[in-house]
């Protein structure tokens, strides 16, 4: 029992560091319209920037926040430089391609300056643990479960309640529409790319600490990322969140009982099975004609 | 656009068969193919260093391992990115059947193309019907439950260390350890690869294929079987990457997991998009320059990878069909200065 307990505490925490990086995904999907293959790139870049700034000598905790900056500053040079010009495109896999080339160009860029080898990033928090009826969590897990909660309750109240917020909406809901009621469609595009990479960024810096840095590192955030978010339906930020909790749950339990080695393997079964029975995902909506 | 592409298509198609100048054609092709086996046998004799005509015949089989990527790229319009899974079987199929079965090469490489393609009947069901980001993603993911079952099924792969140590490579007379004779044998299968993709492009079914990857909905209503079109492409792209990957082998002598990775299918997209995906040879030019530019410069695999891949993205910004698409809009733009000319 307690190990049960156990397991899905750790899941659920696991599943709140998902569930940052596939709100980003699926953000950039529901709005930019495209399957940024360059996610796991800007969430090596968090996860970077992070240790420089430590490495320096800087507080985590402020260091935190100062990487999402830096990402976000990378995404916007990004977006305004490659992505918004290769998008409207006729090529209508020519987003995939880029993002992809992107991010194998962030990747190698990393090697080059900061070699391939692991690198830690140190957290004031350390290994202490935290006791809570009978369950250990680190520190460390249990603040990165705290930002990812508030950043994604922050992210819906944004969204739900903010002038802004309802206009990115809109443009999910209908891009046309959204342009003929006067929104700045191209700005709205513009804020959800950057966003959604800042979130991939602040995933990065948050998970730094518990698993080192690794150029590569954004490859598994990369496609645990977009198991999440076929799982949940692609351009749903509460698909995202409810897929986030179920993989990280899942794994965890699959860890415990069953195979670690093989636990790589489970969120493409589960995503398959999805794909089998319902294509459209948890919460998704049927796909219209979009590429 | 898309409905024009396709008036043209057919255009072209009863201008083709209208000239009646098959013939001609023919010989001409003919002497295409002579002049490349000509080459082949010059480069063969020319070229005594083993490690420059080892590389030759490597660059070879990864040229056919960028043909697979293509038939899907530039045949249905889908961006695989996990063909490697294929290339992986190919060099599990030949490795296992080798070392573990003791069977000659041939034989075990024709397993593994069988098996390749059995596979890709089971893969493309579930998955080709997912189009564009989805398919993508789908099919990298299962490339990664493939590396998941090579590192852990032991016994079968050999685990994480791979299969390595195989006795002499040889088909029939021929031994693959020789590098002049693994360069001939590569090049000599990439040719007739070309040959044959040449031929499937002319034929009902290559236009069965642009049309689907035009404008699958018009291709739909003109009677093409649009699921049926993709699966068969899908299906005919995976035995060459597993002969690509079976012939990857007498080079790199060992066989791990890591045949899997996304790496693998990243090298032939590139090399596809930099020769163009419209051009039957295009992936072979791209896998010359991707391998000969980095070989004569010196240049670390990481810097080749940002340069290439900074590359692709200026490409897909400015000329989305492949380097090429420069030069026939360079022309036309000269061409049409002439004629501006001529015309004051």
């Amino acid at each position: 029992m307690e190990l049960l307990a156990q397991t899905l505490v750790n899941g659920l925490v696991l599943g709140a560091g998902y569930a940052v990086i596939a709100v980003g995904l699926t953000l950039i999907f529901g709005i930019v319209g495209i399957a940024n293959f360059a996610h796991g790139a800007f969430f090596a870049m968090g996860g970077y920037a992070c240790y420089l700034l430590t490495s320096r000598g800087l507080n985590y905790f402020v260091a935190v926040p100062l990487s999402v900056l830096v990402v976000v500053i990378i995404g916007a040079l990004t977006e305004w430089i490659v992505i918004r010009r290769s998008l409207y495109g006729d090529s209508h896999h020519g987003s995939l391609i880029v993002t992809f080339a992107l991010g194998q160009a962030a990747v190698a860029g990393l090697i080059l300056i900061f070699g391939p080898d692991p690198l830690p990033v140190t957290s004031p928090l350390g290994q202490s643990t935290m006791r809570f009826v009978g369950i250990f969590v680190t520190s460390q897990r249990a603040f990165i479960f705290g930002c990812s909660v508030l950043v994604l309750c922050a992210l819906g109240l944004w969204l739900r309640l903010s002038i802004k917020g309802q206009q990115v909406v809109a443009v999910a809901q209908n891009a046309r529409g959204a342009l003929y009621s006067g929104i700045n469609v191209p700005r709205i595009r513009t804020l959800a790319f950057v966003l959604g990479v800042a979130a991939a960024g602040l995933a990065g810096a948050l998970l730094a600490p518990i698993s080192t840095i690794y150029p590569t590192m954004g490859y598994s955030a990369l496609i645990v990322g977009f198991t999440v978010v076929i799982l949940g339906g692609m351009g749903s930020i509460p698909g995202a969140m409810l897929g986030a909790l179920l993989i990280g749950v899942a794994n965890a339990l699959f860890e415990t009982y069953v195979s670690v080695s093989w636990t790589p393997a489970l969120g493409w079964g589960l995503v398959i099975a999805t794909l089998l029975f319902r294509p459209q995902g948890l919460l998704g909506q049927v796909q219209q004609h979009r590429h | 656009m898309a409905i024009q592409d396709f008036g043209t298509m057919m255009d072209r198609k009863r201008a083709g068969a209208m000239n009646g100048n098959k013939a001609a054609r023919a010989a001409r092709e003919a002497i295409y193919v002579a002049c490349a086996a000509v080459a082949i046998a010059a480069f063969a004799f020319a070229f005594t260093d083993p490690f420059v005509v080892t590389l030759a015949g490597y660059t070879c089989a990864f040229a056919l391992f960028a043909l697979s990527i293509n038939i899907i790229l530039g045949g249905v319009g889908e961006v695989p990115l996990g063909q490697c899974l294929f290339f992986g079987v190919g060099a599990y199929g030949a490795a296992i059947g080798m070392g573990k079965l003791g069977l000659p090469f041939e034989v075990a490489v024709l397993i593994a193309l069988v098996l390749s393609v059995v596979l890709a009947a089971i893969i493309g069901v579930i998955t080709l019907r997912l189009t564009g980001a989805y398919f993508s993603i789908v099919s990298w993911g299962l490339t990664g439950v493939a590396m998941v079952a090579a590192t852990n099924l032991e016994e079968i792969t050999g685990g994480p260390l791979g299969l390595f140590g195989f006795p002499p490579i040889e088909i029939g007379p021929l031994q693959l350890s020789d590098p002049q004779t693994y360069f001939a044998v590569t090049a000599t299968i990439l040719l007739l690869a070309i040959v044959f993709l040449v031929a499937l492009r002319r034929s009902p079914f290559g236009a069965a294929m642009d049309s689907v990857r035009q404008n699958p909905h018009l291709a739909r209503s003109v009677g093409v079987d649009v699921a049926r079109v993709r699966l068969k492409a899908f299906m005919l792209s995976a035995p060459f990457a597993a002969l690509a990957g079976a012939l990857a082998v007498p080079y790199t002598q060992i066989v791990t997991p890591e045949v899997f990775s996304v790496a693998n299918t990243v090298d032939g997209l590139l090399m596809v998009l930099l020769g163009g995906a419209q051009l039957v040879v295009g992936p072979v030019i791209g896998a010359a320059m991707f391998t000969l530019i980095p070989q004569a410069m010196n240049l670390d695999p990481n810097v080749r990878i940002l340069v290439f891949s900074s590359i692709i993205i200026l490409i897909m910004m400015f000329a989305p069909g492949g380097l090429h698409q420069l030069g026939v809009a360079l022309r036309d733009r000269l061409g049409r200065r002439t004629d501006d000319d001529r015309s004051r």
